[in-house]
């Protein structure tokens, strides 16, 4: 028996060692870590090839290695990437440069305090410009951001920056006479509405399952109340839902749900249904990022006109950062670094705008058209976090299932702030 | 050579007389070609999937976001998971697909093997019916999303036929019981096509003398056929056991798509899974993930033992 | 039973209807879809598939699927057959725990093996490789496909091998000259199932795999739907795209039907 189990161990032990070793070598050169020529970085994007960012990054690479002879092997990796690299941090695979939204590299990285300062990349002089990367992008983009365990926030430098809001055609003839002026109060929103109503539009189209999209109304007019989302949900003891404040916030989504201001339907669709159905002129408002005029740019028709206002009663924008962040293990960091301040030239960046339809941290390079409305937001006023810059399991666990109940008109705004309170608790209780 | 010792080894200790005379060349044979049969397999086995089965159990004792540092908290992990009402929905979620999905599945799988049976161009209907288990799943959670939109194809078809008032089909509230419907669907075909085999090894002679003695089609049903498929179906009740814990690409493209997380109302354990160990936006919790997987483990174990010794009885001979 | 009848007819019709419009959706235009989910393709689009082979990934993923589906199928059907064999003519009490060990990996969901295997994968940098989502699938395969082999060896006489022995063949000749013709049948259907599950399986190739060119089908898929956050989503070439998943297992299944059906019955019965 002894001498059996000891030759089956030898076995398969000596066996185990020529699969991995087999497996290691077949494909050792699939890693990226090591993958990088002498001199050259490697970069996970969150575009897939197709995609207009995608094509400007492209078209900077292109340019950038043939300007400086550095070699970038880029993966064009999609949205998963978040979930990739900390893992492949773990590895030792990470590539030296990705690029995502700050809240996915701060939730994946830098908060487990795996990103790197790129302080010094704001020190970097933007090529040909005489100016340094921190004098083109506003400082208050990086200082909203949450900090890491190192106590900094430089840890994206962004090429895109989103901002949420209330889209909506500004062509549209019944909105027009509906809303002559933009509405400063949310009274004076849900008249707008009621106007609407009146001839038989819907104010609102909502993809119905999205919590965090829908949710942005209740965020801004949260903050309108002076609340800021992440001090209401880091709250342990829940109290802080107590703040009248809060109640008065949540009333006021209550009040389109319940004036039947949301296109009939909303709670029963997948996106994009419904905002397809908005870009159809079926309803004047859709609550959204402003990517969402990528998303319909090519249903929308031709006399289009797209305009972009906040929750009435919100006075400043959010800001959601698309941009480059390292890696604290990457191993080519001057050559990455390099690029970064490469990519923040306004010939090169201006493609974002120009190319891929998106606001630029860079107040010099005029938005898209479509965007113009959220690009004068942005520069107007200081700048918030979206849900104050929540991260975590929070969203997915305590906020959506309770946020969508109030939503379709389950629960009241009373109920709903109840039950969050609880949730939250008995969340946080689980988290330690 | 170890693969010899082996053998000497093995022999020494079963201590088997040799068989019959005739055998026992191909019994040395299989005796000396066993190891270095079976070894391969079963390394490979053990490398990819025993081992890492130990693996997450070593995983699931702690604390650990895949970057960082272990940390060590021992079962406290399995305390946190019951306590977490994302996973005791999951958890819930998975039983009820298993149990009521299940039920339903075979309940419909037997009807149809009755109906089937005594029924023109039944290989073409099976054929049909059997396919939508090897579509992957995603593309009905996708289809999902156009055809039962509020006016989409089937509303539109429910209208033609003067219902006014259709269900909000694709409500947060009716996700899941779609995806157990949509689960059903396409677990019955392969079902169905594995019992109507069984069926049809009956001798038709039982069917004929229970016909004489004037049993009706239910009692054939009855008497007849669910008696002599009984190993087939138990089988199957194991088979669907495992398979209908591991769904996974149905529930994430139903309520959501790989970059934007289903709601936890649909969640069954294995998205549990997934969405701990890579979440969009927060640390991965590798020992919570490895928890909740060893948990559904346990769950399929104890199931499948149970069902077992429930459908266990003596064979029939026929 | 007329009822019945009418009712089993009427969900055949559907399944039929679905994969006709999977199909027809696949030939239109985006906004065309959206707004009469139900319509013909008035303005037939054949360059969605154009597209979705090039600029969506699916080609590349298409190839990818196809290398890993076929290697992964072989190299599982390669190892499983002698271990099949001998564990289905040794009756010692080392062959019986070894089959049971094997049969135990039937019921261990695919999730309890996600994150090791990830991490493991991890370590000797076989994650985003063909190479290392074969070898996954290999193991995967190993429960089911030795299961089933055993199965089908149980089945092949013994008279054919104490012929060969007793013509003095080796154990190797036999086995391969003997038993696999005779077992051809199960060979294939063991193949054919493991295509059939490594073609379609997701939630390993999306969790192990993410460069471009080293993605399968499903992965494709889920990346294309992933981008219609932030860059809306050409629904027509992802129905396309859709129509590329299926088109290989609607194919090998009118050819192959039976087969696959008696397969898994087959297997199953034992």
């Amino acid at each position: 028996m002894n001498s059996k189990t000891k030759t089956a161990r030898r076995v398969v032990g000596v066996a185990t060692a020529v699969v991995l070793a087999a497996g290691a070598s077949a494909c050792g050169s699939g890693g990226a870590g090591g993958g990088a020529k002498a001199g050259g970085f490697t970069y996970w994007s969150m575009w897939r090839a197709g995609e207009p960012q995608a094509k400007v990054i492209q078209a900077a690479i292109d340019r950038f290695q043939s300007d400086t002879g550095i070699k970038v092997d880029v993966t064009w990796a999609g949205r998963d990437v978040t979930k990739k690299i900390g893992p492949a941090i773990a590895a030792r695979q990470a590539p030296d440069l990705w690029d995502q939204g700050a809240d996915a590299v701060y939730a994946a990285t830098a908060q487990a305090g795996q990103a790197l300062d790129l302080s010094d990349v704001l020190g970097m002089e933007v090529p040909g410009e005489g100016k340094k990367v921190a004098d083109v992008i506003p400082a208050k983009y990086l200082d909203a951001l949450p900090k890491d365990p190192n106590g900094k926030n430089h840890y994206i430098i962004p090429y895109e920056v989103s901002s949420a809001g209330l889209f909506y055609n500004a062509a549209d003839p019944d909105l027009a006479a509906a809303m002559p002026t933009a509405p400063a109060t949310w009274a004076d929103f849900l008249k707008v509405c009621d106007a609407l109503k009146a001839k038989g539009r819907a104010c609102l189209a909502s993809d119905g399952e999205l919590a965090w999209e829908n949710g942005l109304t209740l965020d801004y007019l949260l903050a309108a109340g002076g609340v800021d989302f992440s001090a209401l949900s880091s709250d342990k003891s829940g109290a802080s839902w107590d703040n009248p404040a809060v109640l008065t916030a949540v009333q006021q989504v209550e009040q389109l749900v319940k004036g039947g201001y949301l296109l009939g339907g909303y709670d029963a669709t997948k996106f994009p249904a419904q905002e397809t159905n908005w870009s159809a002129g079926k309803a004047a408002f859709y609550s959204d990022g402003s990517w969402v005029t990528d998303e319909v740019a090519k249903q929308v028709p031709a006399d289009w006109k797209m305009g972009a206002m906040l929750p009435p009663g919100a006075t400043n924008a959010d800001s959601m950062l698309f941009g480059f962040s390292m890696p604290r293990t990457a191993k080519n960091v001057a050559p990455a670094q390099k690029f970064i301040a490469y990519f923040q030239q306004q010939k090169v960046l201006g493609g974002i705008s120009t190319e891929a339809g998106n606001i630029t941290p860079r107040s010099d390079i005029p938005a898209p058209a479509v965007l113009a409305d959220v690009q004068k937001a942005l520069n107007s006023a200081p700048v918030r976090l979206t849900y104050g810059g929540v991260a975590g399991s929070y969203p997915t666990k305590v906020f959506n299932q309770n946020f969508l109940d109030l939503w379709h008109g389950k629960t009241s705004a009373e109920q709903f702030v109840s039950t969050m309170k609880s949730d939250q608790v008995s969340f946080w209780k689980s988290q330690d | 050579m170890a693969t010899a010792l082996q053998d000497r080894t093995a022999v020494r200790r079963e201590g088997r007389p040799p068989a019959g005379s005739g055998a026992a060349p191909l019994e040395r044979q299989h005796r000396r070609i066993f190891w270095p049969f079976a070894g391969p397999a079963l390394l490979v086995y053990a490398v990819l999937f025993l081992a890492p089965i130990g693996y997450a159990a070593w995983t699931s004792l702690y604390k650990w976001d895949g970057m960082g540092a272990k940390q060590w908290r021992g079962l406290h992990n399995y305390q946190v998971l019951f306590g977490d009402p994302a996973f005791r929905t999951s958890l819930l979620n998975t039983l009820e697909i298993l149990v009521v999905g299940g039920a339903i599945t075979f309940a419909i799988s037997l009807a149809l093997t009755l109906v089937l049976r005594e029924m023109r161009a039944r290989l073409f209907a099976r054929s049909v019916l059997f396919f939508p288990c090897l579509v992957n799943a995603m593309v009905f959670g996708i289809a999902a999303g156009f055809l039962f939109s509020p006016d989409g194809p089937v509303n539109t078809v429910l209208h033609w036929l003067g219902v006014a008032a259709p269900p909000k089909w694709l409500a947060t509230d009716n996700l899941f019981p779609m995806i157990v419907a949509t689960l059903v669907w396409t677990a019955t075909g392969y079902y169905t096509a594995i019992i109507m085999a069984a069926v049809d090894q009956i001798p038709e002679y039982l069917y004929e003398a229970a016909e004489l003695d004037g049993a009706s089609a239910f009692q054939r049903f009855r008497h007849v056929t669910l008696p002599l498929a009984w190993d087939v179906i138990s089988v199957c009740a194991v088979l669907w056991t495992v398979s209908s814990v591991k769904i996974f690409e149905l529930i994430l493209m139903y309520g959501g798509s790989s970059s934007n997380q289903p709601p936890v109302s649909t969640w069954n354990t294995a998205m549990y899974v997934y969405t701990e160990a890579f979440p969009q936006t927060s640390a991965p919790q590798l020992g919570m993930a490895t928890a909740a997987a060893l948990v559904s483990l346990v769950m399929v174990g104890v199931i499948t033992l149970a069902l077992r010794r429930l459908m266990r009885r003596t064979a029939v001979e026929y | 039973m007329r009822i019945a009848r009418a009712v089993v007819w009427v969900v055949v019709a559907a399944d039929l209807l679905l994969i006709l419009w999977v199909f027809l959706t696949s030939l239109r235009g985006s906004s065309d879809i959206f707004a009469h989910p139900f319509g013909l393709p008035t303005d037939p689009q054949p360059g969605n598939y154009g597209r979705a082979l090039n600029e969506g990934g699916f080609g590349r993923a298409a190839l990818n699927s196809v290398l890993v589906a076929t290697v992964s199928s072989v190299a599982a059907v390669a190892l499983a057959a002698p271990a099949a064999y001998v564990l289905a003519r040794r009756r010692t009490r080392t062959s019986s725990a070894l089959t049971m060990t094997f049969a135990m990996g039937l019921g261990v969901p695919g999730q309890v093996l996600v994150v090791p295997l990830f991490i493991g994968l991890a370590q000797v940098d076989l994650t985003d490789s063909l190479f290392g989502l074969i070898l996954v699938y290999v193991g995967l395969a190993m429960p089911f496909t030795v299961y089933l082999l055993t199965g089908f060896f149980s089945g092949v006489p013994a008279v054919l091998e104490e012929a060969a022995t007793l013509d003095g063949a080796g154990p190797l000749r036999t086995f391969l000259q003997v038993i696999v013709p005779v077992a051809r049948g199960g060979l294939i259907t063991a193949f054919l199932l493991q295509v059939i599950g490594a073609w379609n399986e997701t939630l390993f190739a999306l969790v192990l795999n993410h460069s471009e060119n080293k993605i399968t089908l499903p992965v494709s898929l889920a990346d294309f739907v992933a981008t219609e956050q932030l860059n809306g989503m050409d629904w027509g070439t992802m129905f396309a795209g859709v129509c590329l998943i299926l088109a290989p297992m609607l194919a090998l299944f009118s050819w192959l039907g039976t087969r696959i059906i008696q397969g898994m019955t087959v297997g199953i019965g034992k």
